[in-house]
């Protein structure tokens, strides 16, 4: 009970140290860098030491098993048996990396760091012990890795795998620190546009419960507008207790513009003779009746990881050391330095096993409530969301408003018009402030809001083009970006235009590519599914099978066939997944497929959960019973095949999204006679 | 107060009484493998084994505890470093993504396949899912779960 006195004693200086700083906070945005790994930096992830190797990853490990990966990667490039090599997670004193984002990890980080290990190895051969070593990079075919030798292309044991089964796995919620405090950050119910901040509080009963430690005003950067009234505890459990007697009044700004939560984006809403203003797609439709005309809508969804995100922060003459679960520790780490006025070599930022992010954990919210509540304390500070917090306070996937239209003549797509409304992604408001926002709206676009919307098919005349909104809740990165939701519109709508054309969906998309290896994933799950010989079963039971087919970033290439019953209640369920993926040169075709499977259930949330309930002015989802993700009574079979290549190794860890819901969708259609437009699809 | 963790008599000083034993197993004892995943008993994340029941440690109240009650968590799992069968189908099958609520998982499957009469390999399919199915996993390991669990029942 010491500590307790002697911080409530000393709360009113903490008050107005914490004040004087919150002026400094984010006057502008930190922006994430993005730098090319080379091989050189890759000499910085590997380390040798008396018959033994050291592999700092540089990525972040999330779920994706990446370390495992890049572990077989080093193995190989090493010439050395699977336990001589350690496997340890990077802090910002690496030299930077750009974030784990955008299923880039393999496709950019393979050869640099084959190249460094290949360099390591033949320094070592050569008797060399200490020192650096140079990089002597080699062409790549001569790389171990991409001659597919050693372990690649094999299943290996998990990194971690052991740790997790026995629950030694940390992630940053499970750092304890000696002395370490709990906190919490409170904000306004309010959407996180509209300016708000404390009023008044009981601090007299919060005082009164035991374990209460201190209160911490002006706390923080705000998380958009919203400022925070932070709480700090001996335990967890305290927290809550104080904020049910807290009893803070809140003041919040009245939102000046109407937003609509039913229908925050509505892509009617500019005529249909005027052009958005983001051009994907640069063909001339010619006028005419269209044979497909379709709107459909996508909610906003919360990224809904079961890790609500946390970091413990401690403060140490001056220096800040924070654990964090987060796909940029480099950003981070700017971020803290500039929120704080400190020296970026002030400020550690050690990752810890995330998890699940999905694109969520992107930006520095918790990481910063610790670091001011750590101060504010003069102890360490842990603050884990809440789950309510982390639907209320983080950014989400955004909702979008399409209109696709297709002609069809002599039973091919001839002209093809989509228009898209949609809230930022790669620009969110939760990092980009609203001038600067007008401004990449206008010269740039969004191009995670664009991401997917090109169709990969050859059709004469082809438009595609959106228009952003910013809307006063934040949207951001989501599993897939843009490739979600534009694959299932872009593989709703083709779906009708075979239907319109009296073609078979799997025949009618053939005929319109011209990518060999669209058309090889195409054809494999046609074959894996039997889908020429398939027959609906004769019962009372609405079944249906669903195709379509993507590709991701250019490089990924994926096709899914789904298998749906609508029982007579309305009840929908997917019965059975089939899908072939092609990323090229695999590493671990095991953990490829497990990305596939993973996308898969996203698919069938996206399609049958994923929805965010707001009303006009908050967020009002406060579990996974409001803002509910599939189970495993949602499980369908999945059968995953990979088609391997030597073609260079790209992502898995998306791909799936761009078709696995237009599959979903395109098979209720077959089963019931109804296009679904409006998601989630209401199921009884 | 006082309760069997792991096998062995574990002492509760009196301020964390009102804690969950969720927070109770994390930031007192340091078992950090149970998770908080939502804090209302919705998720499974934080699910130990209380007198043979799967359980969600962040509905249980420390205070309410007695010197008999005996809770399992996973890291009482391991024998004299030999994990059980549930942790060795989990490897076996490459369960884990990020990882975050297979404790959980873990947890449930062992209360499961501890319970002869629900893990009947007849009626396996409904008895996995009503063990497994409020165990949320945001990466979509279900799948594999599912088949961990069926293998582990059928090999009795
Ligand atoms: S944390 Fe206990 S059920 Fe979710
Ligand atoms: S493995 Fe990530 S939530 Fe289950």
């Amino acid at each position: 009970m010491k500590r307790r006195s002697f911080l409530i004693g000393s709360l009113g200086t903490l008050v107005a140290f914490i004040g004087t700083g919150a002026t400094i906070y984010g006057a502008l945005p930190v922006i994430p860098k993005r730098p090319m790994p080379g091989t050189d930096d890759a000499l910085g992830w590997i380390a040798h030491q008396e018959g033994r190797f050291l592999l700092t990853l540089p990525r972040i490990e999330m779920g994706q098993n990446i370390a495992t990966a890049l572990k077989q990667i080093a193995c190989t490039e090493l010439e050395v048996a699977w336990d001589k090599v350690d496997v340890a997670f990077h802090d910002s004193d690496l030299a930077r990396v750009r974030s784990t984002v955008g299923s880039e990890s393999i496709m950019l980080f393979a050869e640099p760091l084959a190249q460094a290990c290949a360099s390591l190895r033949d320094a070592l051969r050569r008797g060399v012990r200490q020192g650096l070593v140079s990089a002597e990079p080699r062409a790549k075919e001569q790389l171990k890795t991409f001659a597919r030798h050693g372990k690649i292309g094999r299943t290996a044991e998990i990194v971690q795998g052991r740790e997790i089964v026995t629950g030694k796995a940390l992630y940053a919620s499970d750092i304890r620190r000696p002395g370490m405090l709990f906190g919490r950050v409170l904000r306004a119910p309010a959407l996180a546009e509209y300016a708000s901040k404390p009023l008044s509080w009981n601090a007299e009963a919060a005082r009164a419960i035991p374990g209460f430690v201190a209160i911490v005003k002006d706390c923080g950067p705000d998380i958009g507008n919203a400022k925070g009234l932070g709480i700090i505890a001996e335990r967890p459990g305290v927290l809550d207790r104080v904020v049910e007697v807290l009893n803070v009044v809140w003041q919040t700004e009245e939102p000046t513009t109407e937003f609509s939560s039913d229908a925050p984006v509505d892509v009617d809403r500019r005529p249909l003779e005027e052009m958005p203003s983001n051009v994907v797609l640069n063909g001339r439709p010619e006028p005419g009746p269209w044979n497909v005309d379709l709107k459909l809508s996508i909610p906003f969804a919360a990224h809904g990881a079961i890790e609500p995100r946390a970091a413990v922060a401690e403060w140490m003459h001056g220096k800040l050391t924070v654990w964090a679960g987060t796909q940029d520790v480099f950003f981070i780490r700017d971020c803290l330095a500039d929120a704080f006025s400190v020296a970026v070599e002030a400020v550690r930022v050690q990752s810890c096993r995330v998890g699940g992010s999905f694109g969520g954990k992107t930006i520095c919210t918790v990481e910063a409530e610790a670091a001011t509540l750590s101060r504010a304390a003069g102890a360490p500070v842990k603050v884990q969301w809440t789950r309510a917090q982390e639907l209320a306070s983080a950014f989400h996937r955004p909702p979008s408003s399409h209109r696709v239209r297709a002609r069809i003549a002599d039973g091919q797509v001839s002209d093809w018009d989509h228009r898209q409304v949609s809230s930022h992604i790669l620009f969110t408001s939760a990092v980009v402030p609203n001038l600067m926002q007008q401004a990449t709206d206008a010269f740039i676009g969004d191009g995670g809001v664009a991401r997917g919307m090109a169709v990969p098919y050859v059709f004469p005349r082809a438009r595609a083009a959106y228009d952003l909104v910013r809307l006063p809740v934040h949207t951001g990165p989501w599993r897939g970006l843009g490739a979600g939701p534009n694959g299932l519109v872009i593989e709703s709508a083709i779906d009708e235009a075979a239907l319109a054309a009296g073609a078979d969906p799997l025949a009618f998309r053939l005929a319109h590519i011209n990518d060999s290896r669209l058309a090889a994933v195409v054809e494999a799950v046609g074959e894996m599914s039997a889908w020429e010989t398939w027959k609906r079963p004769e019962n009372e039971i609405k079944v249906g099978r669903g195709i379509a087919c993507g590709i991701y970033k250019e490089v990924s290439y994926a096709a899914v066939v789904a298998e749906v019953e609508v029982a007579p209640d309305g009840r929908t369920r997917v019965r059975e997944f089939w899908c072939a993926h092609d990323c090229g040169l695999v590493i671990n075709p095991d953990q490829v497929k497990a990305q596939c499977e993973g996308n898969l259930m996203w698919s069938v949330g996206f399609v049958l959960h994923d929805h965010l309930p707001m009303e006009r002015s908050r967020i009002v989802a406060e579990t996974f019973v409001d803002a509910p993700i599939p189970r495993m009574e949602d499980t369908p079979r999945m059968n995953v095949e990979l088609i391997e290549s030597a073609k260079p190794p790209a992502g898995a860890g998306e791909t799936v999204m761009a078709c696995g819901p237009g599959a979903i969708a395109n098979a209720i259609r077959a089963a019931t006679g109804i296009r679904p437009t409006r998601f989630p699809v209401r199921t009884a | 107060m006082q309760y069997v963790l792991n096998g062995a008599i574990a002492d509760v000083p009196s301020e964390w009484h009102d804690e969950s034993l969720l927070f109770v197993l994390r930031e007192y004892h340091g078992l950090v493998g149970a998770k908080f995943g939502c804090g209302v008993g919705i998720c499974g994340a934080c699910t130990v084994i209380v007198d043979g029941m799967a359980t969600r440690s962040c509905q249980v109240q420390t205070a309410e505890l007695t010197p008999t009650t005996q809770v399992l968590t996973i890291e009482g799992l391991e024998v004299n470093g030999k994990l059980h069968p549930v942790q060795e189908a989990w490897l076996a099958h490459a369960v884990p993504q990020c990882g975050y609520c297979q404790s959980g998982q873990i947890m449930s499957a062992v209360a499961l396949l501890a319970d002869g009469d629900r893990a009947d390999a007849t009626a396996s399919s409904d008895a996995i899912l009503s063990a497994m199915n409020d165990n949320l996993c945001r990466c979509g390991t279900y799948q594999r779960i599912r088949d961990a669990v069926r293998d582990l029942i059928e090999a009795g």
